[in-house]
């Protein structure tokens, strides 16, 4: 028993003093195994009187049960360390860039005109397409254009050398020609989104590029007012610019709208005043043209003008994107380098 | 526009003249101002003078001394300019001074006579670009005047932009009668009474051509003698951006800024003959305008002609032979009404747009004409000493342009549009403060007097209440729409360039344009669409003169660009209209232009990491790209056919057949053409028909996945050179059945020890069975019938099974 006590107060010492499994085994058949202490008071236990027996054999039990959770959880701690210096062999510098995926990037003229489509579904609009190539008739002619206009001209058209010269095949001016096409093949209400490519004579420099974007929206109902044209576009504003904007209308001119206007965001970038270099400092955004459809359009295509009311508008694409993201000079958007490429989000 | 409000004070009182509110109010009425431009004098020191005498400098030829006095005791001063003499008054700068541009003026001696400060000229006082001689003030005005403090001089400028409706605001007057509208208040018309000479006027006039000239009115002055205009003419002029001349010339500019009306002054001598007569060109005549340009004349110009020749582009620019100069002594003034086409397509035709055909392209008033030429008259013959003729000549060729237009509007129009509140009294006042004349209360007779030529319709009325009411003052209301969204191809083309995006492609934005050039290297046949290119009939530039029938030169233009710009690895695609010389499949009149999706790539491709080198783009690249597009897509039933067409590698191109039929090509893009681009190495590309990649499909449906355990295994083949792995791959697949999960080539060779012309496939496949584990026997029967499969299509099984 005194042996016991003895190896009891000293079995700490030595399985704490071990570093490694292999160590620990040998610890382990040293106290625990078949050459034991305890095994060999176990053997011994069937000489002692019988009265002593129960006493010792409970010693022994208890001895062998504290012996053996002594070394589980010295076995546990061991093997915890062991894994952690494994682990500790596998550290990285995590700021080490190892591996780069391929990454592509949508153009910021698809994004603005994706994100724009998605303001206006939300309002129940149909996103449309229509030609590039299309005749004066319909960018001209169903607009309430009169062939005289200066619009027409070859100083700001351009023209094809195709088809029937009486038709007039140009490459559209602007999205409207749409405006036509989808009021021709549809009844009212009409809620429509037209994004797409649209050219002007024009030679590419800071400002101008023969081929730009433009969205045009039109909305065509039976109580339309221009108090419908005015908050469209506060909301449009709003969703697009941030929740802060308002809005300001300037009468301006268009043939097929009237009364025509054009639309100004409170700028974004500041309060006005100052060199701001989104707004010059005026504290408005000049964002783009609209107006109530004039009555000559919907005579065009054979709406009653007096049953029907309703109000269009048209915005540049890079334009809006050149007011939210600074990309310029305007250049950037049809060089397609892929240094500007990559930054398109 | 350029509108100084010293100026605009002559025609209108109003509440503030404070520049940003003013130019706030001119905003909302849709007179958008380009800029406010401040004026102050650049000097100060600088006094009015008196000339006493003007003497000979003793030791110098070309300077003279004066002794001038600014009130007080007399000074002496030495003088370069010669263009004074005694009993003008002058601008002094007094010793101590400063001019414009920072020169400071002292008292110093000049050969000998000491000159007490400089009698200044407008360039050095900074007030206009003469430097010939010095500036003359009116006699009127008193010496010992300090210049800085002349209102004059301090002045805010607006820079109007007036839309093209709004000839009638393209004026002072108009300008004023616009804000008299807003405010409430009455504007002003310059009072023209001045005494006239009864006599017989020189030159009559006769209207051949009434389709242009609707209106002309003559005003002859006599006995002028040209000079330059007053200060305060000049004054006004430079502030309004136009350069004072001569008096005459002054005057015109003057009366144009002022009423609108362009004026002509021809010099009555020079005039042949005893008639101008206002005829279209004949064909070969020519004329020099004052511009000295010397134009050939079509027939479709307008002129007005002395004697036998053209003497002025009628409302564009007057001729050099009958201009006004310094030896005029009689002017005629010209003032009439021309047709706007005719004079807009003049003017275009001919490459110039002047003050006065910017005006009649637009409309000018046909009542202003006996207005302006009085005006003109009056301050010619004030101004030049000169004596007007009472006599008129005022030829109307067309009476009905002289009459207002009269509109009915109902009040259900304007509330229709514009929303309830327009009730008749406030249709009333809004129309009358437009000086129209307003008759009834609904329907209102509206009079649209003849400078607003842009009212002509209900609708046109309807825009003015909403204007002069004030866009900003409409409530904001958002009606909701019926829905409809992106349409499933719309859809499937986000899909698209998503999918595109995940592998690597960025997205690029073409001009719709290409080089002949650029199409001629790839070396297609006169036969292929391609070639038959649609030509702009007015292009600008050589790069922007056709429109592109494909889209792969716009994508090597761009691989181009990126790599003069040190760019390697280059992975773009596009989606787009190509333009076809046939007719469009649906809509009448316009040639076809599909949408295409073009994709390039060049360098290397791929994840790129430490110890891994990204694989070099070659025609896998787009093979794997295809596969992973008709994945996202939901293509099931295509395949590749190995072609050999121009401009491209003749082992490594394909056709790409969709559901049966040729949508595009794939491959690697020929070394020669790569080199005619600018570009080297391996150039991958795809061009193919965006339509069917989008179209509307079938459903995918689920396959429940199978719990039991697969049976994989490899076999390899060798097969003969020119069988497809397609090939293989589908009737090994046909022969295993339901049970294939699936199949993928993971070794091709060739050489030893296979013989000449022939290869080796490896393909691991697995097999399973959706409702149990697969017995030895019936894997060893599909085994056995995939061998069998191979073997028919001469292809062996390398090993035993």
């Amino acid at each position: 028993m005194e042996n016991l006590t003895a190896l009891l107060e000293n079995a700490p010492v030595l399985v704490d003093g071990v570093n490694s499994l292999e160590a620990l085994g040998a610890v382990e058949s040293e106290l625990l195994g078949r050459r034991s202490l305890v095994a060999e008071l176990q053997r011994g236990i069937g000489k002692l009187p019988p009265e002593e027996r129960p006493g010792l054999g409970r010693a022994i039990q208890q001895a062998r049960r504290v012996l053996g959770e002594m070394i589980e959880t010295r076995r546990g701690h061991l093997k915890a360390e062991g894994e952690r210096m494994m682990l500790e062999s596998d550290r990285v510098d995590v700021t080490l860039p190892a591996l780069e995926y391929p990454e592509g990037y949508t153009h910021l003229i698809t994004s603005t005109i994706e994100e724009v489509c998605d303001i206006f579904i939300g309002l129940g609009y149909r996103v449309v397409g229509g030609p590039e190539a299309e005749s004066g008739i319909y960018n001209f002619d169903a607009l309430n254009t009169p062939p005289t206009h200066p619009s027409r001209l070859e100083s700001d058209t351009l023209y094809l050398d195709w088809g029937d010269p009486e038709d007039e095949i140009l490459l559209r001016t602007h999205t409207s020609p749409m405006q036509a096409r989808y009021m021709e093949k549809h009844d009212p209400p009409v809620y429509v989104v037209v994004p797409g490519k649209v050219f002007r004579a024009d030679t590419p420099d800071a400002t101008h590029s023969p081929v730009f974007h433009q969205i045009e929206g039109l909305a065509v109902d039976e109580s339309l007012t221009f108090s419908d044209l005015r908050g469209t576009l506060a909301y449009f504003a709003r969703e697009f610019f941030g929740s802060e904007r308002r809005i300001r209308m300037l009468p301006n001119f268009f043939p097929f709208t009237e009364p025509s206007a054009e639309m100004h965001a409170s700028c974004f970038s500041c309060e006005g005043g100052g060199a701001c270099r989104v707004c010059g400092g005026v504290g408005w955004i000049e964002l783009l043209g609209c107006g109530m459809v004039d009555p000559n359009v919907f005579e065009w295509v054979g709406y009653d003008p007096g049953e029907v009311s309703g109000f269009a508008f048209g915005m540049g694409v890079e334009r809006i994107a050149q007011v939210r993201h600074g990309v310029s000079p305007l250049r950037h958007f049809f060089d397609n380098d892929l240094r500007v490429l990559s930054q398109f989000r | 526009m350029r509108v100084s409000l010293n100026w605009l004070a002559d025609y209108i009182d109003l509440p503030s003249w404070e520049p940003t509110g003013l130019a706030g109010v001119l905003e909302s009425l849709g007179h958008e101002v380009e800029e406010i431009d401040r004026l102050a004098p650049q000097f100060h020191g600088v006094v009015t003078a008196r000339v006493l005498e003007v003497d000979p400098h003793p030791r110098a030829d070309r300077i003279r001394v004066c002794r001038v006095t600014a009130g007080d005791e007399p000074m002496t001063v030495v003088c370069g300019a010669w263009n004074f003499e005694a009993g003008a008054t002058v601008a002094l700068a007094l010793p101590g001074s400063t001019l414009s541009g920072g020169m400071e003026i002292g008292r110093r001696s000049i050969r000998g006579v000491v000159s007490n400060g400089m009698i200044c000229s407008e360039r050095e006082l900074g007030l206009g670009e003469e430097a010939e001689g010095i500036l003359v003030l009116d006699s009127a005005v008193p010496p010992g005047e300090d210049l800085a403090s002349f209102e004059s001089l301090t002045d805010t400028v607006l820079g109007l932009s007036i839309t093209p409706n709004r000839p009638d605001v393209m004026s002072y007057v108009g300008v004023a009668r616009e804000l008299a509208a807003y405010y409430q208040v009455d504007y002003r018309l310059p009072v023209a009474e001045f005494p006239q000479l009864d006599a017989t006027p020189r030159i009559g006039i006769s209207i051949e051509d009434p389709s242009g000239c609707y209106r002309f009115v003559a005003r002859e002055v006599w006995g002028c003698q040209v000079s330059s205009s007053p200060f305060w003419m000049r004054t006004r002029l430079r502030a309004s951006g136009q350069r004072p001349i001569s008096n005459v010339v002054d005057i015109t500019n003057y009366v144009l800024l002022e009423l609108g009306q362009p004026i002509h002054a021809f010099d009555l001598e020079e005039l042949e003959g005893a008639g101008i007569l206002v005829r279209r060109a004949r064909s070969g005549e020519r004329l020099t305008t004052l511009d000295g340009v010397d134009r050939a004349l079509t027939p479709s110009d307008l002129v007005v002609a002395d004697g036998e020749r053209a003497s002025a582009l009628a409302g564009t620019m007057g001729g050099g032979a009958s201009e006004v100069t310094e030896k005029t002594t009689a002017v005629l003034i010209e003032a009439a009404a021309w047709d706007p086409p005719t004079v807009l397509h003049m003017s275009k035709r001919h490459g110039l747009r002047t003050e006065a055909s910017a005006r009649f392209e637009r409309g000018v008033d046909p009542q202003l004409p006996a207005q302006a030429a009085t005006r003109a008259a009056q301050l010619v013959s004030r101004l030049t000493g000169g004596q007007a003729l009472r006599e008129v000549k005022d030829i109307i060729a067309r009476e009905d342009r002289l009459v207002p237009a009269t509109i009915t509007l109902e009040l259900r129009e304007a509330e229709r549009i514009l929303g309830p509140g327009f009730d008749s009294g406030r249709v009333v006042d809004l129309l009358s403060r437009l000086h129209l004349g307003v008759d009834g209360e609904d329907p209102i007779s509206v009079e649209v007097p003849t400078f607003r030529p842009d009212l002509r319709r209900p609708i046109d009325l309807v825009e003015e209440l909403a204007r002069l009411w004030g866009y900003n003052n409409f409530s904001e209301r958002v009606p909701r729409g019926p829905g409809g969204g992106r349409s499933i191809p719309q859809r499937r083309t986000r899909t698209l360039r998503q999918t595109l995006g995940g592998l690597g492609f960025s997205e690029s934005v073409s001009l719709s344009f290409m080089r002949a050039t650029e199409i001629e290297i790839w070396g297609w046949e006169h036969e292929d669409e391609r070639t038959h290119h649609i030509r702009l009939k007015n292009p600008l530039r050589e790069e922007e003169s056709i429109l592109r029938t494909t889209l792969l030169p716009g994508l090597l233009r761009v691989a181009k660009y990126n790599h003069s710009h040190g760019l390697e690895d280059i992975a773009i695609f596009e989606l787009g209209r190509v333009f076809l010389d046939r007719p469009h499949p649906v809509l009448p009149k316009v040639p076809d232009q599909p949408e295409r999706m073009g994709i390039l790539a060049t360098g290397r491709l791929g994840g790129t990491g430490l110890g891994h080198t990204p694989r070099p783009v070659d025609f896998f690249t787009l093979t794997a790209v295809w596969r992973a597009l008709c994945n996202h897509l939901d293509l099931r039933e295509w395949r590749l056919e190995s072609i050999e067409e121009a401009g491209w590698h003749p082992a490594r191109a394909a056709r790409l057949i969709l559901d049966g039929k040729p949508v595009g090509t794939i491959g690697e893009i020929h070394p020669a053409v790569v080199r005619g681009a600018g570009l080297s190495g391996r150039v991958i590309a795809m061009e193919v028909e965006l339509g069917p990649l989008v179209a509307d499909r079938d459903h995918w449906q689920f396959r429940a996945p199978s719990v039991f355990p697969p049976y994989t295994f490899d076999l390899a083949f060798e097969t003969p050179e020119n069988l497809g792995a397609d090939d293989l791959l589908a009737a090994t697949g046909r022969a295993a059945g339901a049970l294939l999960e699936s199949a993928r080539v993971f070794d091709e060779f060739r050489g030893e020890p296979l013989a000449e012309g022939r290869k080796s496939l490896a393909i691991n496949y697995t097999l399973r069975a959706p409702d149990r584990t697969l017995s030895g026997e019936e894997s060893g029967k599909a085994l056995r019938s995939m061998v069998d499969a191979a073997r028919r299509l001469g292809a062996e099984l390398r090993g035993e099974l």
